[in-house]
């Protein structure tokens, strides 16, 4: 049965190829790019947010006349398919993408997918565009992945280092009970612990189920903590922030990468103040790298509100894939792109490459630097990552 | 234990309570009608969000017309939904009414993913003021919930024991055939009932999204929270609604705050599963049909 379906497939599959060769002859071929992700439901934001980059990536691309592969010009085209936030689906249609698309690498901006598409994609021969920061993406020996955004362990430290000095030894928990909160709650815990602070309340939220935070939030503030640990999706942690200034919390708040800081504070009124002593990754807009700012007006351009960084690494990674099959001289062959993904990172020029990668380690994850930002006197500072200093 | 923060619980129970049972309250009325739980429920407090939204947002109305307007805008498309989809399946097996509601759920969700995109949304409060009493913190927003529900609910008791047409609506959900035969036009008491339902649900939301946020999905929380209400109150009963959502809401804030927020569920659904195996019929069983 398998196997009889298996080539029904396949020579649907290769009728559709052959349909599409005779009847674009003189057209330029086109390279799929799979990308699943949510676009439904809670998440779908966040899911729009990280495919825009990878299609203004593909429009640049496409616009300048598509890329050379041994002597052929091909275009871009992102195909996106909705997997509401769901591993299983995830699977189902990087398998779709890969068997009706040939899509050679596919991108999927959430651990749970990322992770069921390692089941097989060495198998089934395409790469997993893995936009997620849990360090175990790269951990588990797949030769055919890419960790776009850097590893949050390095985080930790400098966050614990600013917020410890500046508010004080006491942490309160208030992450979250979702996957990738409790991953981080796991690491910052311990290592508040080991630098000398004690942790006094512990009361993650369920951003999918909870209609109102006062009561976890009020919990968490009762134990008088120097310094909250917050984090979920932008809007909804904002809200959490808010709500414990007004239950009268006047210390620091560590915030987990996956909020920004620019947008918890758009849904604040613009008001930076309340979000005052806290720390978190660098809005991009407030990245003064070359390679970002060129980035910010070009995106602001084209989608007419300001980017943060899950588009700025896909936009990246997305133009490092194109440069990849270049020098890989095959649009098809998953190992051979995998393989020329460093050299690629590394040949792009600022304006192609706002995110500063410039390197793939052997395991597939990217040398993304690290940025932090601090929120002082109401408006966000970077600091530097590795030495936890200020900058002014 | 600490009083001011036991206090700030008894708020904080009041607010989601007063939420919860505003949309139970629609739930419930339209139940007397349909004789199902009405699906599309949860999409009519979404709808109500977005629609305030536009008027307050976009339009750059009062707050306090963009309530208005969003109670009215909605209970009309409560109406629409009576008229176009439900009165027409009168006669068909209840199965047929529960596939239509949870249609009418998706598309209404739909339509505001379409307008307003996936982006969370949000209402600025009109008061932004916080009160404060001995330790005890009360924002301006909350507390206008609270009185907004308790009014509605003084309010909705009076219409329905003190007036004609109030009685219609209680002897309709009763009664059906009874209530005809005395002469009660169904059809109208049906587009009254959905009018009511569709405002509360509105009303509600407009009230509650200051501070919260608004995306298309927000209405499914808040809807599988009052389907729970209906059954622990009594289906069709009013009281039933309103106690039911209080022990909701109370059950919630004190679950998250004494005990945890991850377990804050499990009381609530534990003391359902409790009452409901003490009182099968619920709280305030509606009287024998």
């Amino acid at each position: 049965m398998m196997i009889t379906r298996r080539r029904v497939s396949t020579g649907l599959a290769a009728a559709a190829m052959f349909g599409a060769l005779s009847g674009t002859a003189l057209a330029q071929e086109t390279v799929t790019i799979g990308w699943t992700g949510p676009l439904s439901g809670g998440a779908a934001l966040y899911g729009k947010n990280t495919l825009s980059g990878l299609e203004l990536a593909a429009k640049e691309i496409n616009d300048a006349g598509g890329f050379e592969v041994g002597g052929k010009k091909y275009k871009v085209e992102v195909v996106a398919l909705d997997d509401k936030y769901s591993p299983s689906e995830a699977a189902v249609n990087a398998k779709r993408l890969r068997s009706q698309y040939k899509a050679p690498i596919v991108f999927c901006p959430h651990s749970g997918g990322n992770f069921a598409m390692q089941a097989f994609n060495e198998q089934d021969g395409f790469i997993v565009g893995a936009y997620t920061s849990v360090p175990q993406m790269t951990e588990r020996g797949n030769k055919l992945t890419l960790r776009i955004p850097p590893s949050f362990a390095g985080y930790i430290d400098p966050f614990i280092k600013i917020e410890m000095g500046g508010f004080g030894k006491k942490l309160g928990m208030a992450g979250a009970d979702h996957d990738y909160a409790k991953a981080w709650a796991a690491l910052i815990a311990p290592a508040w612990k080991a630098a000398g602070g004690t942790v006094v309340a512990e009361n993650p939220m369920s951003y999918n189920k909870d209609t109102d935070f006062y009561s976890g939030v009020s919990r968490v503030i009762a134990a008088s903590p120097d310094v909250m640990f917050i984090g979920g999706a932008s809007e909804p942690t904002a809200l959490v922030a808010k709500q414990a200034r007004e239950l009268g919390f006047q210390g620091g708040f560590i915030v987990m990468d996956q909020a920004k800081l620019d947008e918890m504070a758009a849904v604040l009124g613009n008001d930076m103040s309340l979000l005052e002593g806290a720390i978190g990754t660098l809005p991009l807009i407030h990245d003064s790298r070359p390679g970002a700012k060129s980035f910010v007006p070009k995106y602001r351009k084209a989608y007419n509100r300001d980017p943060g960084t899950e588009a700025s690494l896909n936009y990246t990674t997305l133009n490092a894939v194109t440069e990849a099959m270049k020098l890989a001289g095959t649009v098809s062959d998953a190992t051979a792109i995998h393989a020329k993904l460093s050299e690629a990172f590394g040949k792009l020029s600022p304006e192609r490459n706002p995110s500063n990668i410039n390197s793939v380690d052997p395991k597939g994850g990217s040398n993304a630097v690290l940025v932090v930002g601090l929120v002082k006197g109401g408006k966000v500072v970077p600091v530097d990552a590795a030495t936890g200093t200020i900058s002014n | 234990m600490n009083l001011s923060l036991f206090v700030q619980q008894i708020l904080n129970g009041l607010t989601l309570g007063s939420v919860y049972a505003l949309v139970a309250l629609g739930l419930t009325l339209v139940y007397g009608i349909l004789h199902i739980p009405n699906f599309s429920h949860g999409a009519l407090f979404t709808a109500g969000a977005y629609v305030a939204f536009f008027i307050v947002g976009s339009l750059g109305a009062n707050y306090w017309v963009g309530l208005i307007g969003a109670a009215l805008a909605t209970a009309a498309i409560a109406m629409l939904s009576e008229r176009l989809v439900f009165s027409r399946l009168r006669d068909s097996p209840p199965l047929h009414d529960m596939i239509a509601a949870i249609g009418l759920l998706l598309f209404i969700e739909a339509v505001a993913h379409a307008i307003w995109g996936a982006d969370f949304r949000r209402l600025a409060p009109p008061y932004p003021g916080i009160m404060r009493v001995a330790g005890t913190v009360l924002p301006i927003q909350r507390a206008l919930i609270i009185a907004g529900a308790i009014g509605l609910m003084v309010a909705l008791h009076l219409f329905l024991r003190r007036t004609v047409t109030g009685s219609t609506i209680v002897a309709m959900a009763q009664n059906r055939e009874g209530a005809s035969l005395v002469g009660i036009d169904l059809t109208r008491v049906s587009l009254i009932t959905f009018a009511i339902s569709g405002a509360l649900a509105a009303i509600a939301a407009v009230l509650f999204a200051p501070i919260n946020l608004i995306s298309p999905g927000m209405g499914n929380l808040v809807i599988l929270k009052a389907f729970v209400i209906i059954i622990l109150g009594g289906m069709g009963s009013v009281p039933g609604a309103i106690l039911g959502g209080m022990i909701i809401g109370f059950a919630e804030s004190f679950g998250a705050f004494y005990i945890s927020t991850d377990l804050k569920d499990i009381i609530a659904f534990a003391l359902l599963v409790a009452i409901l195996s003490l009182r099968p019929q619920g709280l305030f069983p509606a009287p024998a049909r």
